[in-house]
This record gives structure tokens, C-alpha cells and sequence, in this order.
């Protein structure tokens, strides 16, 4: 017997399915029709709007299994999959003048950036461990080569070769650790693991290995330490807008799949928090003293946004706990807002002041002296580094005040004093951005580009408008945003 | 019938040799050719489970296992040539454009 | 008994093959050792009862990604010869972390009692028109279906792009950027 497709089943996946139909028609479009780039670029960008305006739509509906349990639409997922809509919009205006001003500016990046996208937000639906493994790689293919879209410039495909390489290897650890899983509960329908786990019929010895190499596989894309070997490597060969894309959106993606994973059906295996808890304290402390020691703007953000990944784990520690662990959902996707408006921000930023591709005007002498010719980006600037320390009013603090206090109440004091003791260090190098801005001279070379400037703007409005009024709307908005499976 | 458990092992000991020879080998077909192994032991091991439960979800999980590997050996490969000649050589230890 | 020996020969053979592919400093002898581990598959499938899936493995494994394997080694290849140290200064280090990892991963599955072996119900004889069906079936597998051909999809334009795309931009890189600045 077979079940027709409802329209149900369709409206749960509307923007996916807008976005890949969209996606492949412009791939032809542009390869028969579109004389200008550009034109794909607006259309791309429109398809992003149509996808979040539809995304939207999904608000305050009942969480829906759809296509026999293989996706769900649910208030996390329609959280995660607007903010996704609205970055891959933030990630074409940040793109297009970069890549015509390299001479790469050519229609599949578009394409490819919008797959990407919904793998990333099929990443937030995932009802099935068939969906993860899927829309893992549906969103990691298209970023290997967007990473390397600098071709032949020898910094551009050596980072797309170890990000391949890295991934891949991810992908082996994923696949066999679903496997695993699979192997320990005897069905990969994550609304049925849930039965089989609470039934005791689970072997939980496989399920915690299954798990540990699942972890492991995402481990690799959120970039926690002891797996972000590749990150600084790769953000600093990549195109500096691709560089800003992965680094907000990928680490959303892996922590939506996480998310679900650990805290919706995994918290019987309650014996991997030591585990998290490690690579929450090790991803904070080392990518915070690493990122001490960086020259270079782009491994500075590299290094930056491995310590933030460790804020983040942290809060997902308390995953085995019932009671905070929709606490520490809400935490960390609050986190993941306030980090992905600086994120972008400052990316932005570094697109406006980078002068030839991957060589001039990334060292952070070349920031010297902002403030005096270029205020207003200055400033935003400033509000970004301010932002990732944590420094109040801004969304940052909130951020890491929700999150520490998930980590507190869930009694990992230790964890909480690692947190705050890195975020001081992490202070020294932030300002030391925004000290170079303000005091020292310099003739810093900013390109003219109307619409990362508006970006950069806006994010810098943002994250300073939403900590000043809306941080505690945003948080409750955030705690609507639970995990369900229907 | 041979165990499942007999299975497994196989596929844990294939997937632990794949996972060594991605850490230590230098060339990056070598590599490559690694990580395939590492996504054949998990085949295998889905294989060997769906056969136990009876249930067909393992061996459709195995069909998009090769998907991907098809999907990922075009790209990886395309760069690994692409770089080959930028480079005239495969090997990791030459990637060394980016040191910070 | 036959299906024990079978077993025995092909795993043993398996983990040989598997050897020789990540140790062998010929990469032409080491795509030969993947193919084989890749055929021991295709043999334990069978004795697995996955009969559609085993053909499905030596069609795609062997016929399609070994062979762009192997040509990828002649386009990259003076490189097939022996050259330099074949191994990473640290392997000594990796070879720790991978120990632990098998000795942790063979443990646990040491202690594993679900694994008796006694299938729960022998294989529908209709089994490849079931899988054929539950992939395509909107109450089976048609999303993530759709989603793979979308990831087919991506792969081959990215793949295109990387390996033809920029073939036509000459001359050093970043040649438009010069007249944009200043």
C-alpha cells in the first residue's frame, strides 16, 4: 500500500523544494539566456527572499512528520531554516561585488551556494539518519568547491583540497557511526529510536559508540577542537566571502543535526557528556590562545570561531538533563544568532578591506587608522569584536549569558569558569583589532561597495539594537523553538 | 549463518585501517582510496544488521552510501587533479601555501 | 559451514587487500588492493542475501569509482612512482590514536550479546521489487531520493567547474582587480 503525497507533506518542505527548483532553473538560465552575472546574482538573492517569506510562513504551525517520518516541520527547524533563508541572502550580497572585482564571478557559485543552503536546511529537518548523512552532504559538496572557487590561485584549491579531504574523512566517521546506531536500535526513523530507546529494547553499548563516531563526523563541521585542524587553513585560502558563509552557516548546520540528535534521542547515552565536556573546554581554550598568536585577520576569525563552537558545545553538555535540555536549545540557538550577525559583519568587513585576493590588506596592520577615514565601518567593526566578547549591551553578552547560565544550572561549574576565564583572553585579541581601528595611524584602503557596506551596517545595527531592546523577546522566541518529533 | 557479530568485526577492522592510513598516509589519492574503505566498512555493516532485523532500511542506506561516494569521488577528484597541476605534485606536505 | 568458510577466505582476504591499499607506495597496486577489498564486499553482500546490492557494488564501486580512481593516477602520473618518505611525520602519534580507536571499537563490539546471528526472518523473495519500490515510494524513501539527485546534481557542476571552469581565465590571477583600484 502506498500512501499519496498530501499537500501536508509538501508545504512541510516548501522552501527546500522552492529553492531546488529554483536553483536548477537558473542553472539553465544562466547557461541559455542571462548575459549578465549579475542578473543571476539578483535572481538568486530573490529566490533566498521568495524562501525565507515562505519559511516564514511555517511559523505557529503544529510540528508536522512529513514523507513518512523523514522530515519534520517543527518550530526548531522553521527557526533554523529562516535563518539559513536569510543567510544564503547575506551570503550572495557579500559575494557578488568580490567575485566581479576577482574575475570569478560566474553563475554556478550562485547555484551551488543555493544548494548548499537547502542541504543546510534539510540538516534542520532531519526526522531520519538517511536525511542527516544526505543533507550533510548536500550542503559540504557545494562549500568544498565553492572553497576553491579561486582557481587556479594555489591558496584557493589547497583549501578546498584539505576541506575535501577533512570532510570526507568526516563523512566515513558519520556513515559508520549511523551504522552503528542502526545496528543498536534496529531502525534509522529517529521518532522510532525514541521508542525503541525508551522501551529498553536499544543496546546501548553500540548506541554510545554509534553516537561517540557521530559526534566525531559533526565534530569535524562545527570545527571543534581536537577536529579544526582544517578550519584556519581553509578560512584563509577560501574566497573571503565563501570564508564568511561557512563560518556562520556550516557551524548553524552541524549544531541543528547535533541538537536533535543528542538531545532529542541520544540522552540515554548520558556517558558522553565527559566526552563534550571536553571538547567544549578544549575547543574554548585552544581556539582562544590561538587566536592570540594570529597575524592574519582571516586565521584570527578562523581561530575565533573554533572558541565559539566550544561556547556553544558547552550548553549542549546538559544534553542528557530533560529538563534543561530545551534551556540549553534555546541557549545556543540565541548563541547562533548573535554569532552569525557578527560573524557576517565582520567578514564583511574584511571583504571591503581585502585589496588583492588573498594577499593584500588582510594583516591586522592594514586596519590601523579606520576609524579616522571610514567612521561608520569602524564602528560596526568595533561592535562585532565587542559583540564575540561578550561585552554588554550587545547580542553577544546575552548570548553568553543565556548559555552560561545553562551550563551553571546544569552544575558544570568548571565549564562556566573555562567559558568566562576565555572569554577575558579572548578580549585581548578582539581589542586589539578595535585598538589598531581607533589608535594607531594608518592609510587603510577600503573598496566602495554599496551593498557589503549596507550588510555590514546592518548586521553592526543588529547585534547593537536587538542587545539593547529585544534580547529577552529574541530569548523567549528561541525557547518557542523546541525540538518535537510531532 | 555466519554471526553478525562476525560481520562487524570485519567492519571495524576495515574501517580502523582506513581511518589510520587517512592520518598517516601523505598522498592524497592514498587518502582518498582510505576514506572509500572507511564508507565500505559502514556498507558492510549496514548490510550485515539490515540482514539480522530482517529489515530492508539498512540495505536503502547502503544505496545512498554509494550515492554519495559517486557524488564526492567526481569532486574530490576534480581537485585533486586541478592541484596536480597548479602544483605538479599530490602530496599533503607540498600544501603549504597556508601557514599562519 | 560452506557460508563460514566463504567468510573466513574473503575477510581474510579483505583485510590483506585493505592492507595493501593504504601501504603500498605503487598507486597503481594500491588501487588494486581497494578494488579487491571492494569486490570482498560485493562476495559478503551476497552471503548477506543483499543480491541486488551486490551487483549494485560492482557495477558502481568497481566499474565507476575505482576506474575514476585509476584515471586520476595517470593524469597526476609521475606521481605513481615511489617518491620521498610515504609516510607523515607523525604517523607514530596517528598510529596511537588509531590503535585506541580499534581497541575501544572491537571491545565494545566484543561485549555486544544482540549478536546471535539468527535473523529475525529470511529475505523476502520479492525483496529487489520492494527496495526498488520503497525508493521511490512517496511513504518510503522519495525524499531522500530527491535530495541525492540534487547532491548528483551539485557534485557534477561543481566537479565541472573545478576540473573545465577556469581554464579560460590566463595570464596571472587577479587581472580585473588592477583596473578597479586606486
Amino acid at each position: 500500500m502506498t500512501v499519496p503525497v498530501t499537500w501536508q507533506d509538501v508545504a512541510a518542505l516548501l522552501p527546500e523544494f522552492f529553492l531546488v527548483v529554483w536553483a536548477s532553473a537558473l542553472l539553465l538560465l544562466d547557461v541559455f539566456w542571462i548575459r549578465e552575472k549579475r542578473t543571476t546574482a539578483w535572481l538568486s538573492a530573490l529566490g533566498f527572499v521568495v524562501a525565507l517569506v515562505l519559511a516564514v510562513g511555517q511559523m505557529g504551525r503544529a510540528p508536522l512528520l512529513a514523507f513518512r517520518g523523514m522530515v519534520i516541520a517543527d518550530a526548531f527547524s522553521v527557526f533554523l531554516v529562516a535563518l539559513f533563508a536569510l543567510s544564503g541572502l547575506v551570503g550572495i550580497l557579500l559575494a557578488q561585488d568580490y567575485l566581479a572585482r576577482n574575475g570569478i564571478e560566474r553563475g554556478e557559485f550562485y547555484v551551488l551556494l543555493m544548494f548548499s543552503v537547502v542541504g543546510m536546511m534539510l540538516m534542520a529537518r532531519v526526522a531520519d539518519l538517511v536525511m542527516i548523512f544526505l543533507a550533510l552532504e548536500l550542503f559540504s559538496l557545494p562549500l568544498y568547491v565553492m572553497t576553491g572557487f579561486a582557481r587556479p590561485r594555489a591558496d584557493s584549491e589547497e583549501a578546498a583540497l584539505k576541506y575535501f579531504l577533512l570532510g570526507a574523512f568526516a563523512s566515513g566517521f558519520m556513515a559508520f557511526g549511523i551504522a552503528l546506531v542502526y545496528g543498536a536500535t534496529s531502525t534509522t526513523s529517529l521518532p522510532h529510536m525514541v521508542d525503541v530507546i525508551q522501551a529498553g529494547e536499544a543496546d546501548l553499548a553500540l548506541l554510545t559508540a554509534g553516537a561517540a563516531l557521530v559526534l566525531t563526523g559533526l565534530g569535524f563541521k562545527i570545527a571543534t577542537v581536537p577536529f579544526h585542524m582544517w578550519t584556519p587553513d581553509v578560512y584563509h585560502g577560501a574566497p573571503s566571502p565563501v570564508s564568511g558563509f561557512m563560518a556562520a552557516t556550516a557551524k548553524m548546520a552541524g549544531f541543528a543535526a547535533l541538537l536533535r540528535l543528542f538531545v532529542l534521542v541520544f540522552p540515554v547515552v548520558a556517558d558522553l557528556t565527559p566526552v563534550l565536556w571536553a571538547l567544549a573546554a578544549l575547543s574554548m581554550v585552544l581556539g582562544n590562545v590561538a587566536a592570540i598568536a594570529q597575524r592574519n585577520i582571516k586565521r584570527l576569525l578562523a581561530y575565533s570561531s573554533i572558541a565559539h563552537a566550544g561556547y556553544m558545545l558547552s550548553a549542549a553538555v546538559a544534553f542528557a538533563d530533560p529538563h534543561l535540555g530545551p534551556q540549553a536549545v534555546a541557549a545556543i540557538l540565541f548563541y547562533l544568532v548573535a554569532y552569525v550577525l557578527a560573524t557576517f559583519g565582520a567578514w564583511g568587513v574584511v571583504i571591503l578591506l581585502e585589496r588583492r585576493i588573498g594577499q593584500e590588506g588582510l594583516l591586522l596592520e592594514d586596519y590601523a587608522g579606520l576609524s579616522r577615514q571610514y567612521p561608520g565601518l569602524a564602528a560596526a567593526m568595533a561592535v562585532f569584536m565587542l559583540s564575540f566578547i561578550g561585552v554588554p549591551p550587545t547580542l553577544g553578552f546575552f548570548g553568553k549569558f543565556y548559555l552560561f547560565r545553562v551550563v551553571l544550572d546544569a552544575g558544570f561549574v568548571g565549564l562556566a569558569l573555562i567559558g568566562v576565564l576565555t572569554s577575558l583572553v579572548s578580549a585581548y585579541y578582539y581589542l586589539r583589532v578595535v585598538m589598531l581601528m581607533y589608535m594607531k595611524p594608518g592609510e587603510p584602503i577600503v573598496r566602495r561597495e554599496p551593498r557589503v557596506q549596507a550588510t555590514v551596517l546592518a548586521a553592526a545595527a543588529l547585534t547593537l539594537f536587538l542587545g539593547l531592546t529585544a534580547a529577552s523577546s529574541l530569548y523567549a522566541w528561541a525557547t518557542e523553538a523546541i525540538l518535537r518529533f510531532g | 549463518m555466519v554471526p553478525t557479530s562476525f560481520y562487524i568485526f570485519l567492519a571495524a577492522l576495515l574501517f580502523t585501517i582506513g581511518a589510520v592510513a587517512v592520518l598517516v598516509r601523505r598522498n592524497t589519492l592514498i587518502i582518498y582510496m582510505a576514506v572509500e574503505l572507511m564508507l565500505n566498512s559502514a556498507n558492510l555493516a549496514f548490510v550485515a544488521f539490515a540482514r539480522q532485523f530482517g529489515d530492508i532500511s539498512g540495505q536503502l542506506f547502503v544505496f545512498f552510501v554509494i550515492t554519495i561516494a559517486a557524488a564526492e569521488v567526481a569532486v574530490g577528484l576534480a581537485l585533486i587533479v586541478t592541484i596536480f597541476h597548479t602544483k605538479h605534485s599530490v602530496d599533503i606536505d607540498a600544501m603549504h601555501e597556508l601557514k599562519g | 559451514m560452506v557460508a563460514y568458510w566463504i567468510f573466513a577466505l574473503v575477510s581474510l582476504l579483505m583485510v590483506l587487500a585493505a592492507l595493501v591499499a593504504v601501504t603500498n607506495r605503487n598507486l597503481v597496486r594500491a588501487t588494486m588492493g581497494l578494488v579487491l577489498v571492494l569486490f570482498g564486499n560485493a562476495v559478503l553482500f551476497v552471503l548477506l542475501e543483499a543480491y541486488f546490492l551486490a551487483v549494485a557494488q560492482v557495477i558502481i564501486y568497481i566499474g565507476a569509482i575505482a576506474i575514476l580512481i585509476v584515471f586520476a593516477i595517470m593524469l597526476t602520473r609521475h606521481v605513481g612512482d615511489a617518491w620521498g618518505p610515504a609516510f607523515h611525520r607523525a604517523w607514530a602519534w596517528a598510529v596511537v590514536v588509531a590503535g585506541g580507536l580499534a581497541v575501544g571499537l572491537l571491545f565494545w563490539i566484543a561485549h555486544w550479546p544482540a549478536a546471535d546471528g539468527k535473523a529475525k526472518s529470511p529475505v523476502d523473495p520479492q525483496y529487489t521489487k520492494l527496495l526498488g519500490k520503497a525508493l521511490v515510494a512517496p511513504d518510503g524513501y522519495v525524499i531522500p531520493f530527491e535530495v541525492a539527485s540534487a547532491l548528483l546534481l551539485a557534485a557534477l557542476i561543481g566537479a565541472i567547474y573545478v576540473a573545465w571552469g577556469g581554464r579560460r581565465v590566463k595570464g596571472p590571477y587577479p587581472q580585473r582587480s588592477e583596473e578597479k583600484e586606486a
